[in-house]
């Protein structure tokens, strides 16, 4: 009964446009989830299924061993769940928003409500509609955790918080997850999946590319590094160094792009005087390539 | 668990309400201030309606025009026509909104995310229909029996309060089609287009049928012909019609709980 989360073989289409195709996934309890993928790759439709909001067209979905259709309500009063784009009753200021939604979870403790709002620093007491996009999110956040839900299930929660309230919402997850929590959030954004999460999935075109280990990602994670030396320097130097590929030198800039652990690199410029090294964050299409450039090699 | 969402939905509708019972009560309360006047040049107004054509005044007025007895009165001047545009209006706008506006605005999702259960939410809506436009009844009534006191006319109370509550059930009848609309296809547009064409069907079969030959036999088709065909200002609420009326808006109600609970949501 570690199983939080089991997911097989959904699929759900929708006239036209796609869906998610034969998923397969489990998520066990106390684990932080990442669902990650470019925009439309399925990462809200798999949520919506989850929350009995759609219908799977194929495939069983449970979740505390549940089956979400037939005992949606029971699993639903153990999930908190922020949508990716919140929108609220615009009428209502945060705490009378807050207290509905409290009332429809049959009460929660309004002192873990308040608490919540001060970490985040949202003003419970202004109108919603008068509030920006990221306090909207913030309020949408506080209904998410305040009932202190089993599974915890977030759309896309950083997109629109500053960077403070970044740190805040971290410091959020890890504190449920030390508490047992298990948390699926969805994320275009691998920095902020790298930081949090214990797995993450890739998700492309409606079908689940791998599961892993945050920390094999990484290793395999293609970094486009670039450095700016004082002077001109060898091109030999740089021919061979382990994970590095794609050297390009010109007008004393090396650019090159390295897989894995960047110490072999470092190792190589420290002689010479570097004036400047910026490393580019992986963006998501790279992120793939290394996956199917790493799959390759696990095949060979 | 108390009813959220039905005490919700009422707040979030109280203005509008507010709204439609000040015109109700404007509307109301302008025709009892014309009745003595035209209570008392009733014959010549009379004989310049019946030099009409039978169609225009049928379409508006029904078919007898009495203005000589107050019930005559409100009955060509509120009931036929009036009346059960405003309440259609009111109770349709209520209803095409009820889930398929929540579904618009985005705030469907929070709300079905809680364990509050499809049907549920349903419901509660309905419930908020039935409440909103039983108030807006009990408005129109209060002004009308002051009206009826003020210009000192004797009239039935009774009956009075029967023909009342049949148009506030016509009101939610429509409403409830509706709501089952919205619940089906989570727009509001279709809901309020739906039932406002059946609306206006029903209203014209129902005015139009006893003058067109072939149309009669399809009058009992029309919701409108249970609510005022059997002239409840005169002779009293019609059980039957009413009980017509109450298990057509069951079945609208049944439809939107069903299709609702089936349906796909939309983002």
């Amino acid at each position: 009964m570690d199983e939080v989360l089991n997911i097989q073989g959904l699929t759900k289409s929708y006239g036209k446009s796609r869906g998610v195709i034969d998923l397969n996934l489990t998520v066990e309890r106390g684990e932080v989830f990442g669902y990650l993928g470019p925009n439309g790759a399925g990462k809200t439709t798999t949520i919506r299924v989850l929350l009995n909001f759609i219908r799977p067209t194929h495939g069983q979905v449970t979740i505390f061993g549940m089956n979400i259709r037939q005992k949606s309500r029971q699993v639903r009063k153990n999930i908190g769940y922020l949508p990716g784009e919140v929108r609220l009753y615009e009428k209502l200021t945060g705490a009378e928003f807050l207290q509905y939604v409290g009332h429809l979870r049959n009460g929660v403790n309004w002192q873990y409500v308040e608490e919540l709002a001060e970490r985040l620093q949202c003003n419970l007491s202004r109108r919603i509609r008068s509030l920006s996009h990221g306090n909207k999110k913030k309020l949408g956040l506080i209904q998410a955790f305040m009932h202190k839900p089993e599974l915890i299930i977030l759309d896309e929660p950083t997109a629109g918080l500053d960077p403070l309230m970044q740190q805040e919402f971290y410091r959020l997850i890890n504190e449920s997850k030390a508490s047992g929590c298990t948390v699926l959030l969805s994320s275009h954004n691998m920095p902020e999946v790298e930081r949090v999460c214990d797995r993450v999935g890739l998700i492309r075109e409606g079908r689940l590319i791998t599961v892993e280990n945050i920390d094999d990602l990484k290793t395999r994670a293609l970094r486009q590094i670039e450095i700016y030396f004082a002077a001109s320097v060898p091109r030999e130097s740089f021919s061979g160094i382990p994970g590095v590929r794609n050297v390009i030198l010109e007008n004393n800039v090396l650019r090159c792009t390295v897989t894995g652990t960047l110490d072999p690199l470092i190792k190589t410029i420290a002689q010479y005087e570097v004036v400047n090294l910026i490393s580019h964050e992986p963006n998501l299409e790279e992120i793939f390539l290394s996956y199917y450039s790493g799959g390759e090699n696990h095949a060979v | 668990m108390l009813c959220n969402v039905l005490w919700r939905t009422l707040q979030d509708r109280r203005r509008s309400l507010l709204a439609w019972g000040l015109g109700i009560t404007a509307l109301t309360s302008l025709m009892m201030v014309f009745y003595p006047s035209i209570r008392d040049a009733g014959h010549i107004i009379e004989e310049y309606i019946e030099a009409m054509p039978e169609e225009l005044m049928g379409l508006f007025g029904g078919q007898s025009v009495d203005y000589s007895s107050i019930e005559g009165f409100l009955n060509t001047e509120l009931f036929f026509f009036m009346a059960p545009l405003l309440f259609l209006i009111f109770a349709i706008g209520f209803g095409s909104s009820a889930i398929a506006g929540e579904e618009e605005q985005g705030t469907l999702d929070l709300l079905l995310s809680t364990p509050l259960p499809r049907w549920r939410a349903v419901l509660e809506k309905f419930g908020a229909l039935i409440i909103s436009v039983f108030v807006l009844g009990f408005v129109f009534w209060t002004i009308l029996v002051l009206g009826i006191l003020a210009v000192d006319a004797d009239i039935n109370l009774g009956r009075l309060t029967g023909a009342v509550f049949s148009v506030t059930v016509l009101g939610i009848t429509y409403g409830t089609l509706a709501l089952a609309v919205g619940c089906a296809r989570g727009k509001r547009a279709q809901g309020l287009a739906v039932a406002s064409v059946f609306g206006i069907y029903g209203y014209l079969l129902n005015a139009l049928a006893p003058m067109i030959d072939w149309l009669e036999p399809f009058r009992i088709l029309s919701p409108f012909y249970y609510f005022i065909s059997a002239d409840p200002l005169i002779n009293g609420l019609n059980l039957f019609h009413t009980v017509v009326l109450l298990g057509l808006t069951i079945v609208f109600l049944t439809i939107a709980v069903t299709v609702f609970e089936r349906r796909d949501l939309a983002v």
